[in-house]
């Protein structure tokens, strides 16, 4: 069966200036990303992932190149539109959370159903609802800065599930947390995946996170170094004992 | 709790096969309303930092203007009085005490609140009868033009017609030394100037010139005027600006979270100007009382509160408030466009990753 892509990144450099310094982050990568699959982007810091992972969700724009987004190339989409792919397409979880820090759990997980013009009770009872499947619904009330780090990170997944994304996109997910948490947020991930057909990209450095990807891509130097599936990893790893 | 086990993913709606990219809608401006209102109510430690800030810019405008206002009363009133007892004084060295005499005066055209001043004070001074024609005071009796000048001892005329509509002659009529004070020297009669009347203008050619005097000090006071409102204005705008650059500048991460959950930059522009037009509304009425009110018991202290509330032109009053808090909700607009349209046209990834 032809897998359909849903994401491909065509030759994408991305060029930063700091100071008269130039610095390539990205140097020509191309990639093609398929609807349904769970593809982690591996590499050391300042590899350029992040920078690759933030075009792919429509956040950064490459000085070069094209990502083409459901058949269309994003970045000539007229800006409308690309809002209605951060909105309605895409769920983001951010290793810092990036969580409106004024507002509450509540406000923050309605905030992308308020940006489509739902009508605020309906957003409300929405919220409250997935706040209590990912175990806050007593913290509903609560500003970022009450909660601890896991319960933050469990406001932004419900905030990236609020209106139901065809790909969640997920920087480095379980950096900032502890392990037992981390673990739950990639069996959250996995499952969506599996059973919802969700298609889950994430940067990580977690080997947790790279025994259930589908996929796995390398990024060095801004470069993609190489894309292994799965079960190659696994034949590798098992030659290796 | 293991969240995975807990979602209930038959409520969501992973699996709509939207084959087509939509357009993502724009919020109505009651929603952005309500956001930018909750927004303020959130933040509100900080938002009234930055009414504060207009509070402030828009006080220091609204006392400069008030304090104007009051000033000009003050001397205004001073120099009246002034007139009124040059007035006075030419009356008592013609004709000695007014007490238990008959005066008569007519108007003829406008007259100035120096001159109702003037016959106020007259009248005040107790003569038998005080006659009037085109003048209705009280204490005043209204007499026709012919009859003014019946055993009166002098006539008042007064007005800004240049010419009267009777002759001196008939003006006086009755009267046993005919003598007519006028406050305009070159008031034309009708009908010869008949023997043994006397007219006198109040103000001679010195008090002209005193007035030509006072006339060059007050243009030179208004230059100063207007210089210190410009300078209160410019202090006004920095204030307002820097208020709102900074509460637009310190919020780029947040602006950046939006826009990745789908804000548009229009709506986020929006979202400012809503917030900042609310916060310089806000802070300029704020402003505007607290300056008039300071400057007031300022000035009220100095010269007393009975005169400066009695003295003060309260439609002026009111204008120089409407001025400030229009000046200080545009002040706020402006001030917010610039630092919006920044911030709306971030790219995401930049203002996630602004650490301002």
């Amino acid at each position: 069966m032809a897998r359909e892509i849903i994401a491909r990144a065509t030759d994408v450099t991305r060029r930063y200036r700091l100071g008269a310094e130039e610095v390539w982050a990205l140097n020509g990568v191309s990639m093609d990303i398929y609807e349904g699959e769970y593809l982690s982007i591996m590499g050391p810091s300042g590899s350029g992932k992040s920078t690759f992972f933030n075009m792919i969700g429509a956040l950064d724009v490459p000085t070069s190149g094209t990502i083409e987004f459901m058949g269309a190339d994003l970045f000539s989409l007229p800006e409308d539109k690309q809002a209605w792919i951060r909105c309605n397409q895409i769920g983001y979880i951010f290793q810092t959370f990036n969580l409106i820090m004024v507002m509450s759990a509540l406000e923050n997980v309605t905030l992308p159903m308020i940006l489509r013009d739902e009508p605020q009770e309906q957003a409300d009872a929405r919220g409250k609802e997935i706040l209590e499947m990912v175990g806050l619904g007593h913290r509903v009330h609560h500003l970022p800065d009450q909660l601890s780090g896991g319960q933050r990170q469990r406001v932004a997944i419900a905030r990236s599930l609020a209106n139901s994304p065809r790909v969640i996109l997920a920087d480095e997910p379980t950096g900032n947390l502890d392990s037992k948490i981390g673990q739950e947020i990639i069996d959250l991930l996995k499952k969506l995946q599996v059973e919802q057909g969700v298609t889950i990209i994430t940067a990580t450095h977690d080997s947790k996170m790279l025994e259930i990807s589908d996929r796995i891509a390398w990024i060095r130097d801004g470069k993609l170094e190489r894309i292994e599936n799965r079960e190659d990893v696994e034949i590798k790893s098992g030659s290796m004992h | 709790m293991k969240i995975a086990e807990h979602l209930e993913f038959s409520t969501f709606n992973f699996q709509s096969s939207m084959e087509t990219i939509g357009t993502q809608v724009r919020l109505p401006f009651k929603r952005a309303l309500a956001i930018a209102v909750s927004g303020i109510r959130i933040r509100l430690g900080r938002s009234l930092v930055t009414v504060s800030g207009v509070v402030l810019g828009i006080a220091f405008l609204m006392s400069n203007l008030t304090g104007q206002i009051v000033k000009t009363a003050l001397s205004e009133e001073r120099e009246q009085s002034q007139r009124v007892d040059m007035m006075m004084s030419l009356v008592n060295a013609e004709v000695g005490s007014l007490e238990d005499r008959t005066v008569a005066v007519a108007a003829f055209g406008r007259v100035t609140a120096t001159d109702l001043a003037f016959v106020g004070r007259v009248n005040s001074s107790g003569p038998a009868l005080f006659r009037a024609h085109g003048l209705d005071r009280s204490g005043l009796t209204a007499v026709s033009l012919q009859e003014l000048g019946k055993d009166a001892d002098l006539v008042f005329v007064m007005g800004d017609a240049a010419s009267a509509s009777i002759s001196l002659q008939e003006l006086t009529a009755g009267m046993a030394s005919p003598l007519v004070l006028d406050t305009q020297a070159d008031r034309e009669y009708t009908g010869e100037v008949g023997d043994g009347i006397r007219r006198e203008p109040f103000f001679g050619k010195q008090a002209e010139d005193m007035k030509e005097e006072a006339e060059v000090a007050a243009r030179t006071e208004r230059f100063r005027v207007t210089w210190i409102l410009v300078i209160s204005l410019l202090v006004t705008v920095v204030t307002v600006a820097n208020a709102l650059l900074m509460s637009v500048t310190e919020r780029f991460r947040e602006i950046g979270t939006m826009k990745c959950l789908g804000a548009l930059s229009k709506f986020i522009r929006r979202l400012f100007l809503i917030e900042s037009a609310l916060i310089g509304m806000a802070g300029s009425v704020c402003g505007a009382l607290v300056g008039a009110a300071l400057t007031m018991v300022i000035y009220g202290a100095m010269y007393g509160f009975g005169k400066v509330l009695l003295s003060i032109h309260y439609g002026q009053l009111l204008l120089a408030a409407v001025v400030a808090v229009v000046c200080g909700s545009i002040l706020s607009m402006a001030a917010a466009v610039y630092p919006a349209r920044v911030a709306s046209r971030m790219v995401p990834a930049d203002a996630l990753r602004s650490t301002v």
